[in-house]
């Protein structure tokens, strides 16, 4: 249900880890590794970030869209959707699903603005065509739940509203890794809040005591996202982009879907 | 850093409570549920060509409706014979993709169920003209029209027992939405569905979300996006100029609704003024201070924080209305349960007006007749169930809304009388600006052969068919079912007894 996260569609389709992060087999044949396949969601994950802040939504919107771009590979391959043009078509649906429509011409616009490069450049009518496809592909699932809301109140919960732009910006950070498709967004919002209370030094035991959540899912997610940072040691912690993929390694690996 | 971290973690995660396993109760509903993934559509919406594939399970029938996103038919499915409404959304205008209220309307649908609230069955895309289909269990009625029969035809009111049927399902289905946090806006004798014959004869489904939202932030005013909804039913606060919705506005809606079903006439029956945006509509704020008298800041507290009244331009603050009074026009004494529970969904103050939650719980609905699932059926053994019209059907359009090739074989007669034969605009709420909506071109307008596909043979003059006139004969031995005979649904009220 729309306002329930336990019965809504997005909790039903949540996925197993094993089953997110899988190589499509058309990707596979063009040599697609499953690094290279990681750092191009990483890529275009930024990507999104970016576009949405040249034309100005909300955090939930960004959010939405990289849920959905996300999603989109665990079904279709790389090969017949291209991310360049996925990504920004995933903003554009994702506007419209969280009522702060951005016009197509916006983002065409901006797009030719911010990348010289000719393959992440479309016209209206492709982002038009792929917003169809990508409904299709979302199986018109389009309601989405994010850490933020559940960020808030449990901060507010513990007493430790300080801690907010820390975790949040982890929470930001969360979107480059697939969690959202796997664990409820309270559960990434706790492991935020976990790394942050014991990085500023909170005594947080007993809080999380009476929760009575289990902690073994929030320890695995919290480990998750420290594996991130340690893998891909950005400047990172602060809600922005992980930094640390040198172009070239993106470049090689877009080139072998060569879509365009 | 991070190896001490680990450390730290490790030490922590003693304080774990595995009996609570959240994530074990996900994954074991997952399993079951990652089969539903590709159920619904068909994957591939059809590519090339303006027939596309997943249009072959249909038998098209014909036009049943239009609106401001485009067009409503009726088609059967070859395989289950079911009949079903598909909603057929444009493609925008102003070259922006899908209209974001049919994304919102497949977005809210898609989660919800409930049996008083209308069934998405299906999504289908039309690749070629960018067009999005949406398929809905099929409805025969509607209150509009069964409200219309009984003024123009019949003459006589809606027997008690349907009344009270349909209301107390209208509330069910909006207790669903309410308490989903979901808002409809929308709500008017013509979105409130009603089954025609088949296992859930009768029964109402609250149709057309494309207005919905869920309220988890404040809402905006629909006039600020530029829509435009009858006023009829608008709640006194948003014609005030309240900035936000609440449900409230959706159970002042339902009193009017309800009101409609007792007298076959809308309550409050303004003259719209048009302009943009969002007009100060005097004449329909005028005709519901006459029925229910003039709102003071003593009942009504937050009046006074509300744009037009602190304005005040049109002097409604001093303006007298005579102490007319609401049962008088719903010829209703004042003690009667229906008119209490009437007054209470027409109560001005938002904050005290009775919620769909509570009205499921007044007396009315615990005295005789008792609500039932099967609305149209009667209450009395040996009264005559009435004979609704089933809704007229255009079987000249075709799904594209024009021609197609085949209609040049159609003679000229034909094509001149089918557009005489087009669903007029209804009157009064019904009618609603045609934006966006492609007029269709007269010239080339002709009957594809949709008759002949349907096997109906062809229907050259495009007459609107009455379908199943030879099941309403049945209709007549339907009786309501015997309290507590097949009458699962466990939502209803408590029957009692009466022998």
């Amino acid at each position: 249900m729309a306002a329930n996260f336990w019965a809504s569609s997005h909790c039903k389709q949540l996925l197993d880890p094993d089953d997110v992060d899988v190589l499509q087999p058309l990707d596979r044949e063009r040599g697609l590794t499953q690094e290279e396949f990681k750092l191009i969601k990483i890529h275009m994950t930024n990507h999104i970030w970016k576009l949405a802040q040249q034309v100005k939504v909300r955090q939930r919107v960004i959010a939405t869209a990289v849920t959905y771009f996300r999603r989109v590979y665990t079904r279709k391959s790389m090969t017949e959707y291209d991310p360049r043009l996925v990504a920004p078509t995933c903003l554009y649906l994702a506007s419209k699903a969280e009522e702060s429509t951005v016009q197509a011409r916006l983002l065409v616009f901006y797009i030719k603005k911010m990348c010289s490069d000719e393959k992440y450049r479309f016209e209206i009518k492709d982002i038009l065509e792929m917003e169809m496809k990508l409904l299709e592909a979302l199986d018109y699932y389009l309601i989405v739940f994010h850490p933020y809301r559940a960020l808030l109140q449990l901060l507010q919960d513990a007493g430790m509203t300080d801690l907010t732009h820390f975790a949040w910006g982890l929470v930001n950070d969360t979107y480059k890794m697939d969690l959202i498709l796997i664990y409820p967004p309270y559960m990434i919002a706790l492991a935020c809040i976990y790394i942050a209370s014991v990085l500023k030094d909170k005594e947080t035991t007993a809080w999380f005591e009476e929760l009575r959540v289990d902690m073994n899912v929030v320890k695995n997610i919290s480990i998750e996202i420290l594996d991130f940072y340690d893998y891909y040691k950005g400047d990172t912690c602060k809600g922005e982009p992980v930094k640390g993929i040198p172009e070239e390694r993106i470049n090689a690996a877009l080139n072998k879907l060569a879509t365009k | 850093m991070v190896y001490w971290f680990r450390v730290i973690l490790d030490e922590l995660f003693i304080i774990s409570k595995p009996d609570v396993d959240l994530s074990r109760n996900i994954k074991a509903r997952r399993r079951s549920e990652l089969q539903a993934y590709r159920t619904m559509g068909d994957g591939r919406g059809g590519g090339g060509g303006n027939r596309p594939a997943w249009l072959q399970q249909y038998d098209l029938l014909g036009k049943i409706g239009e609106g401001t996103y485009g067009l409503v038919f009726l088609a059967r499915t070859k395989l289950h014979k079911a009949c079903i409404a598909i909603k057929k959304f444009k493609q925008s205008k102003d070259g922006d993709g899908v209209s974001p209220t049919a994304i919102r309307e497949i977005m809210l649908l898609r989660e919800i169920t409930h049996e008083n609230v209308v069934k998405l069955v299906n999504v289908h895309i039309n690749h070629a003209d960018m067009s999005l289909y949406l398929a809905f269990d099929y409805a025969e009625h509607d209150l509009y029209e069964i409200i219309r029969h009984h003024r123009e035809k019949l003459n006589h009111p809606i027997n008690q027992y349907t009344v009270k049927s349909l209301l107390w399902q209208l509330l069910n289905g909006l207790n669903y939405l309410h308490s989903n946090w979901i808002i409809h806006r929308d709500l008017k004798p013509s979105n409130i569905l009603v089954m025609g014959e088949g296992e859930e004869h009768g029964v109402v489904k609250i149709a057309d979300f494309g207005l919905a939202r869920i309220y988890q932030a404040p809402l905006k005013p629909l006039f600020e996006n530029g829509v435009v909804v009858t006023i009829w039913y608008r709640a006194p606060e948003l014609l005030l100029g309240a900035k936000h919705y609440t449900s409230a506005v959706d159970m002042w809606a339902v009193g009017c609704i309800f009101a409609e079903l007792l007298t076959l006439k809308p309550l409050f029956q303004g003259v719209e003024v048009k302009a943009m945006p969002n007009p100060f509509q005097l004449d329909q704020l005028d005709k519901i201070f006459k029925v229910l008298g003039h709102p003071t800041p003593e009942k009504w507290p937050t009046l006074v924080n509300l744009p037009y009244w602190q304005n005040d331009q049109q002097h409604i603050q001093g303006h007298k209305y005579d102490n007319a009074g609401l049962h008088s026009y719903v010829h209703l004494p004042q003690k009667n349960p229906a008119y209490d529970l009437l007054s209470k969904m027409l109560e001005y103050d938002p904050q005290k007006r009775i919620t769909a939650a509570q009205a499921l719980e007044h007396e009315y609905f615990r005295l005789d007749p008792l609500p039932g699932r099967n609305a149209l059926v009667t209450s009395q053994p040996g009264e005559k169930a009435v004979n609704y019209p089933t809704r007229p059907v255009d079987t000249t359009t075709d799904f594209e809304g024009t021609t197609s090739v085949q209609s040049q074989q159609v003679s000229a007669n034909a094509v001149s009388g089918s557009v005489a034969s087009m669903a007029a605009p209804r009157p009064g709420p019904r009618q609603i600006p045609m934006v966006g909506m492609q007029r269709m071109p007269v010239g080339s307008m002709a009957s594809f052969n949709i008759a002949s596909q349907a096997g109906m043979g062809l229907n050259p003059g495009g007459i609107p068919m009455q379908r199943g006139t030879a099941a309403q004969a049945h209709q007549q031995q339907l009786r309501r079912k015997d309290p507590g005979m097949g009458m699962q649904n466990p939502g209803y009220p408590q029957q009692k007894r009466k022998f």
